[in-house]
Order: C-alpha cells, then sequence, then structure tokens
C-alpha cells in the first residue's frame, strides 16, 4: 500500500512540482519538439478554450450568455418542434408536457411516428388532449402523424418537417425535456440572419440512474457544453445535437431535410456549414436527455457515433478538406478532426504503451504526472462549467478522480470503432430500416 | 269543479293573452285532442330544426313535463349554435393554421434514398414534361413503389395557406349570426315527444292546473306521492342508508295483467284499503303509470315479505294485484328498483 501511494503522490511531490515549474519558461523558449506535442499543444488546444470562455464570461456575460431582449421588442415567431420517435410510448408524453408547458406560447409540437408496435400514438394524444383542452382549437398545438413501416428517425423527422409550418423548426427526442424558458434563449442567436441553426445545451435528465449515467452528467458538462460554447463564440461547431436543435424553417426544408441513414444531425449542421450559415450553441437553451444507463448501451451509442463521424465527416463530406470552396473554417474543423478524434487517441495509446513497456515502476512520474495533471485541468474546468453553465451537479465532485479512467475506457471504445468503420467491417447497422439501407449510398 | 280559465279580459273588450296557467292547460286540452301525444316535426324555419305542430310551446311543454302533466320520451338530437342556438349549421374541416375551409387531400410519398418525404404534386412536378414521378430534392426519377418509394398515407393541404396536416379540425360556421367555432363547443340539445299523463289527464277535467302545494304532492285526490316525488323520497332513504346503515323495504306493486290500463287507472282505489295495514311513517308513490310503491323505513325483508303477504290476502281472490318485496340494503338496490321503473315506463 505505501508504495503504491509512494508510486501515485511521487508525481506530486512539492519539490517535483516547484522543479517542473521552474524549467517552465527554459522548456517553452526551447524547442524541444516532444514537450510541444505532449504540453503546449494540448493545453491549447483543450484547456485555453474554457479558460478564455470563463474570462469572456467574468468580463462580458452577455456574450456568454445572451440575455433576452425586453419582453416588449420580443418578437415570438412561430416555432414547430419536431419529435419523431419509434416505441416512445414511455416517455413521449413527457416530452410533449414539457414543451407544451415550456412557458413559449406561440408554438406547435408535431410527432411524427415510425411504424411504432407499442401505443406511443395513443399515449401521445392522451397528453396533447390533456394539455389542451381549454384551447379552442385543441388540434392545433399538437399534430400527429403515424406511418404504418418504419422508416428510420430521419425519414420520420423530414414528414415532420413537412408537416411543420413554423418559421423556426426544433427537432427534439422523444426522450428529452425542454426546459421551462428555453425556446425565447434559443431564439435569441437567430437576430443574426447568418445564423442557420442553433445548439441546445444538453443536460442529462436520468443522472441518477447508475454510477454510468452519473459520469456521463460529467462528461456532457465538462466536455460537450464547454466545448460546443467554445467552439460556437468562433465559428467552429460543427454539430447541432438530434436530441435537441432548432432550425430556420425555410432552410432545413432548402435542403429537403434530412438524409437517411446513420449520423443525420452531424450531416444537416455540415450542410448548413456548407451553404454559408452559422451555427449557434445557447447555454441557456437547456433540453434534458436520458442517456445510457448500463456500460453496454454506452459502448453500443459510443460506437455508433464514431462510426457515424467518420462516414459522415471524413467520407461524406470530406469536400470540405478543399480550402477554397468551403472557407477556411470548415478546413480548420476537418484538419482539427483527423488531428483530434483520429490522429491523438493512437498517438498517446502508443505513448502509455511504450512507458508501460519500458516499465510503469522505473519512472513514476511520467504516468502518475498525466493523471495528476489531467485531474487538475479537470477539476478546473469543473469550476468553470459550474460556473457558467450550473452543471454538472456538486454532488458528482467526487467521480473526478475516477474519470480519467472512464475516459481511457470510452476512448478504447471509440478507437475500436474507428478502426473498424475505416476498414469498413460491419458497417451495416439496425437503426436504419433494410429497405432504405439498400438504397442509400454507403459512405 | 270544472272553474273557468282565468282569461283578463282587455277593457277594449278583446280577449288579451291567456295568463300562464290558462296558457298551459289549453296546451293539454289539444294534447288531449290529438290523441294524448306531441309529436315533433321538422321545421327547417324553427329555430332548434323542430317545432311542435307550429305551436311555440317548447317552454310550456317542459314546464308541464317536469310537473308530471305530461310524459317525456326522447326522440331526437339537435346541434345549435352556441351563440344563437341556430341549428343552421354549416360543418367543414379546415386547415389548423389560417381555419381556412379550402382543403384538399394528397397521398404523401417517401424517396428512400434521400429521405424525402412531400406531396405526390410536388413529384409530379418535378418530373416536369417527361412524366412520372421524379424526387424534388434529388432528382432522381422513381419508377418502383415499394422499393425506390412508398406512399407515407393521406395528408391535407391547404390550398390557401400550404400547411399540410393529417387530422383536420372540424369547424362549424353558423350561418343565422356567422358565428365560428370549434366542432367541439357546439351545443347539443335533446328534443322530446309528450305524451298526456294521468295527471295531465285529471287537471283537463278538473278544468285547472295543481296548484295547492298538496296538489302538487300526491296524484289525483289520493294520499299517494307523484312519481317525482316518490322518487327524492327514496332516494333521500338511500342517502339515510348511505350514512347510517339503516336498511328499508319496498313493496312494489303493479295489476296482475300488465297492460290493461283500465286496471291501471284503478289502482289507487286498490291501494286505498292498504292504509290500514301501513304504518303511519310509510309511504305509497306512483313510480310509472302502472308501478306503485310502498315505502317501508327501517323495515328488514322478513317484515316486508310477512307485510307483503297481509296485503296479498286482504285485496281478494284471485288478487289483482301483484305485489314484490324488496329489501334495499345498498344504493345499488334502489338503482335497480328505478332502472325497472324506467325500463317499465320505456324511458331512454
Amino acid at each position: 500500500m505505501n508504495g503504491f501511494l509512494h508510486y501515485m503522490l511521487s508525481a506530486i511531490d512539492p519539490s517535483s512540482v516547484i522543479g517542473m515549474f521552474r524549467t517552465l519558461p527554459e522548456l517553452l523558449t526551447s524547442a524541444y519538439i516532444p514537450f510541444w506535442l505532449i504540453f503546449v499543444f494540448p493545453v491549447a488546444r483543450f484547456f485555453l478554450p474554457d479558460v478564455a470562455c470563463w474570462i469572456a464570461y467574468q468580463l462580458k456575460p452577455s456574450l456568454i450568455r445572451p440575455p433576452l431582449p425586453p419582453a416588449r421588442r420580443r418578437a415570438e415567431p412561430l416555432v414547430s418542434v419536431v419529435i419523431a420517435g419509434r416505441n416512445e410510448s414511455a416517455s413521449i408524453g413527457a416530452a410533449i408536457r414539457s414543451t407544451l408547458l415550456c412557458g413559449y406560447g406561440n408554438l406547435e409540437i408535431v410527432f411524427a411516428d415510425d411504424g411504432s408496435d407499442d401505443d406511443s400514438v395513443a399515449v401521445a394524444r392522451r397528453v396533447a388532449e390533456s394539455l389542451t383542452h381549454c384551447s379552442r382549437r385543441p388540434s392545433d398545438k399538437v399534430r400527429i402523424f403515424t406511418s404504418q413501416r418504419r422508416n428510420g428517425k430521419a425519414s420520420a423527422l423530414n414528414v415532420g418537417i413537412r408537416m411543420a409550418r413554423g418559421e423556426f423548426i426544433v427537432i427534439l427526442d422523444a426522450d428529452s425535456e425542454i426546459q421551462y424558458g428555453a425556446i425565447q434563449h434559443w431564439l435569441v442567436p437567430f437576430a443574426d440572419p447568418r445564423v442557420g441553426a442553433v445548439a441546445a445545451n444538453l443536460r442529462v435528465r436520468n443522472a441518477r440512474a447508475s454510477l454510468v449515467t452519473r459520469f456521463q452528467e460529467c462528461e456532457y458538462a465538462l466536455q460537450v457544453t464547454m466545448t460546443r460554447l467554445a467552439e460556437s463564440l468562433v465559428g467552429l461547431l460543427t454539430i447541432v445535437p438530434g436530441a435537441g436543435g432548432m432550425f430556420r424553417a425555410d432552410i432545413i426544408r432548402r435542403l429537403g431535410g434530412f438524409d437517411p441513414g446513420l449520423g443525420d444531425d452531424t450531416d444537416m449542421t455540415l450542410k448548413l456549414r456548407k451553404q454559408g450559415r452559422r451555427v449557434g450553441f445557447s447555454v441557456d437553451a437547456v433540453v434534458w436527455t436520458d442517456v445510457p444507463v448500463t456500460w453496454k448501451r454506452l459502448v453500443s451509442q459510443r460506437t455508433r457515433w464514431e462510426r457515424n463521424m467518420v462516414k459522415i465527416r471524413i467520407s461524406k463530406h470530406r469536400d470540405l478538406f478543399l480550402l477554397g470552396r468551403y472557407g477556411l473554417a470548415n478546413a480548420i474543423i476537418t484538419v482539427d478532426l483527423l488531428i483530434v478524434r483520429i490522429l491523438l487517441p493512437w498517438v498517446s495509446a502508443i505513448g502509455i504503451a511504450v512507458v508501460i513497456w519500458h516499465g510503469p515502476l522505473s519512472a513514476p512520474q511520467v504516468l502518475t504526472a498525466f493523471y495528476w495533471g489531467y485531474l487538475t485541468w479537470l477539476s478546473i474546468k469543473w469550476l468553470i462549467a459550474r460556473d457558467i453553465a450550473r452543471t454538472p451537479q456538486p454532488g458528482h465532485f467526487w467521480l473526478l478522480p475516477a474519470f480519467p479512467f472512464y475516459k481511457l475506457g470510452l476512448r478504447a471504445v471509440t478507437m475500436a470503432a474507428v478502426f473498424r468503420e475505416l476498414l469498413r467491417i460491419g458497417v451495416r447497422h439496425p437503426y436504419v430500416p433494410a429497405h432504405i439501407w439498400s438504397e442509400n449510398p454507403q459512405w | 269543479m270544472v272553474e273557468p280559465p282565468d282569461y283578463v279580459v282587455a277593457e277594449e273588450g278583446e280577449p288579451a293573452e291567456p295568463s300562464a296557467s290558462a296558457r298551459r292547460l289549453r296546451l293539454l286540452i289539444q294534447i288531449a285532442a290529438a290523441g294524448g301525444t306531441m309529436t315533433p316535426t321538422a321545421n327547417p324555419n324553427a329555430k332548434s330544426g323542430y317545432d311542435y305542430r307550429a305551436l311555440d310551446a317548447a317552454p310550456d311543454l317542459k314546464f308541464l313535463a317536469g310537473r308530471d302533466y305530461l310524459d317525456e320520451r326522447f326522440f331526437d338530437r339537435v346541434t345549435i349554435c352556441p351563440r344563437c342556438s341556430s341549428h343552421h349549421l354549416n360543418l367543414r374541416e379546415v386547415c389548423p393554421g389560417c381555419g381556412s375551409a379550402h382543403l384538399t387531400d394528397e397521398v404523401l410519398l417517401h424517396h428512400f434514398r434521400c429521405g424525402y418525404a412531400g406531396r405526390t404534386s410536388e413529384f409530379v412536378a418535378a418530373a416536369g414534361a417527361e412524366g412520372g414521378l421524379a424526387c424534388p430534392k434529388c432528382g432522381r426519377p422513381l419508377n418502383y413503389v415499394g422499393t425506390e418509394y412508398d406512399r407515407l398515407g393521406k395528408a391535407f393541404v391547404c390550398l390557401d395557406c400550404g400547411t399540410c396536416f393529417e387530422d383536420p379540425p372540424v369547424e362549424a360556421v353558423c350561418l343565422a349570426c356567422a358565428t365560428r367555432s370549434p366542432a367541439a363547443d357546439l351545443l347539443s340539445v335533446d328534443i322530446f315527444a309528450y305524451a298526456l299523463s294521468s295527471l295531465g289527464m285529471a287537471a283537463i277535467a278538473r278544468g285547472r292546473l295543481l296548484e295547492e302545494s298538496t296538489e302538487s304532492l300526491f296524484i289525483a285526490d289520493q294520499r299517494i306521492y307523484r312519481p317525482t316525488v316518490i322518487v327524492e323520497l327514496l332516494e333521500q332513504e338511500a342517502r339515510r342508508l348511505k350514512h347510517f346503515r339503516i336498511a328499508f323495504s319496498v313493496l312494489l306493486v303493479e295489476p296482475e295483467s300488465q297492460g290493461e290500463s283500465a286496471e291501471a287507472e284503478t289502482m289507487p282505489q286498490l291501494l286505498a284499503p292498504f292504509r290500514d295495514r301501513l304504518r303511519d311513517i310509510d309511504l305509497i308513490g306512483q313510480l310509472a303509470p302502472s308501478i306503485f310503491v310502498i315505502v317501508l323505513p327501517q323495515m328488514a325483508q322478513r317484515e316486508a315479505e310477512l307485510l307483503r303477504r297481509q296485503l296479498l290476502a286482504g285485496a281478494g281472490r284471485p288478487p289483482p294485484l301483484a305485489i314484490t318485496a324488496i329489501e334495499i340494503a345498498t344504493p345499488q338496490d334502489l338503482q335497480q328498483v328505478l332502472a325497472y321503473r324506467r325500463r317499465q315506463a320505456g324511458a331512454p
């Protein structure tokens, strides 16, 4: 035990830390490439954006969390909330209820059922009738379209978009809920006519369901929310999530809606970017969503996400690499993707393997220094996320020491997924019905 | 003694409007002259679509039925405007967006390859002069239903604002006052046919409506409670049963041969001798034209059965009456009795 403690704590021995800080100026002015690769670049890419956001938040809070315009000047355009789902009887009621009661008057809900076998449609109708019975026209707030055949989520969304009549369209997952007041904040970035879509701030609804969901709550707050905030500020946001995103209706219709297949949200965002549209993010447009409760489901979800990333961003939209075609920002996001999502995991994995190969006990500071450095960085991120986005919940702070191992496990999963997708192993996914899959181009 | 109708004579010598009770009595006489029933007839010019032989008598008929001079029977149900009560309504499906009735229904198509979902007319337009169907999103021709594209179902399209929807709301426009109302807000009124009751016939014979309090409680000259009164008293007993758990019994008395109206008319006379065998607290009432009830508070089934036998024995041989003893131990027992009464009275 004493040996293990000595091993873990050797990297944070005060003399070592003081020595490290003393050598920092010298290393920064040197051309020592390994130092730049393993310290300066990661800090600049992953840490500085959060710190910059926080400093901006202290100096000008309205930049990070824009206030609502005064009520008398606030327009209330018609917002259509499109929900597509299959066999969602357990959650569709809450989704409709939260939307109808979110404090925004001028909205409609279009529920496109994708050939459910359960009583999703009956539940949706019942909830809608119970909440709109006082309305002069009960059916104009919630409209339901049923399909006899399962055609996949993208097709159901397209039906919903076709039925929607709002100036703005919210795409909401059936297992998600809109927070009270979110739609007013969601509309704020659309004051800029160049903005084509705004991503919601996803928060975990079932955070206390299991250890897996608790980890995911930390992950959504520290990485998803903060990363999307930073990326949106510099115009590099590449995803408007399928669980909660708002689009200008005319643009999404002009694009013909979603393409069938996997990764429809990334695909739509990239199509918007190619049109020269900006993609925004609103910290206060909170959408609560359910995350996988078991490790097995989490692995399955992340595998699907990672494979979709390769399929959509590297294969289908590979023309974004071309510098002159879609601008510098779109080239940057693709190069960044290659480095951060494809190259870096392999480099770090090889680095760890080399250290272990040469004996982890011979140079204890290497691995443990990374651990303590990562933990320090996570703690600072935690404080920043709590200050800006009021998440994650304080009770989950005790998970942080274990968080690096959670990420390490997921990294192994995503690397395997990328590897399999690049080699086109097992590309068929049951999410897409067979008759749609056979007709789709396979990217 | 038949009293003359209380017309008020105007100074000029012309008869003025009769008083309400005289008007109602005249209505009873008219019903009797017409065979004892007043059936509504369809009349597009009447506000509710029905009238009673062109008489504006609906409020009086309601009044008389409420006091048992007439028996009320369901005839039809009419939907009317919530604002002006007119039945002249134009019902149609409207656009949930703009409220226009200018709608058409179209089949929605779904292209598997690019996921586009739209109206058939969009696919026809995209095909252009070549004919057939082509996808408006990706331009590919659609040849094979089921493998390249599918029909998602029917949808309504508003030809004024372009909104597409599956279940159009139904709206009514009142042709009398132009009020637009969702179908759910429309009012429904029941139209009834009316038949003269024994009380109504007694009022005609007497030449006046029964105005005294005792007259409004009891049927013609007997201490037999009228149907509405005895039902109220039975329900009061049921409430007492619910609160204090004190059971009571009833005796249902009917003529031996059902449908003999002559016997039904003599029933009050047949019931009169029963009073000697009943307690002061026991009540006799008419449930339906040929069903009478004796309410026996705080009496169990055994004593009620004993009393039934005594009453039958005293009624002569063979007894002209059939008597059934029923103990009311739960509110459901009473509901069964009242349901039997409704069936015998032919109510809906």
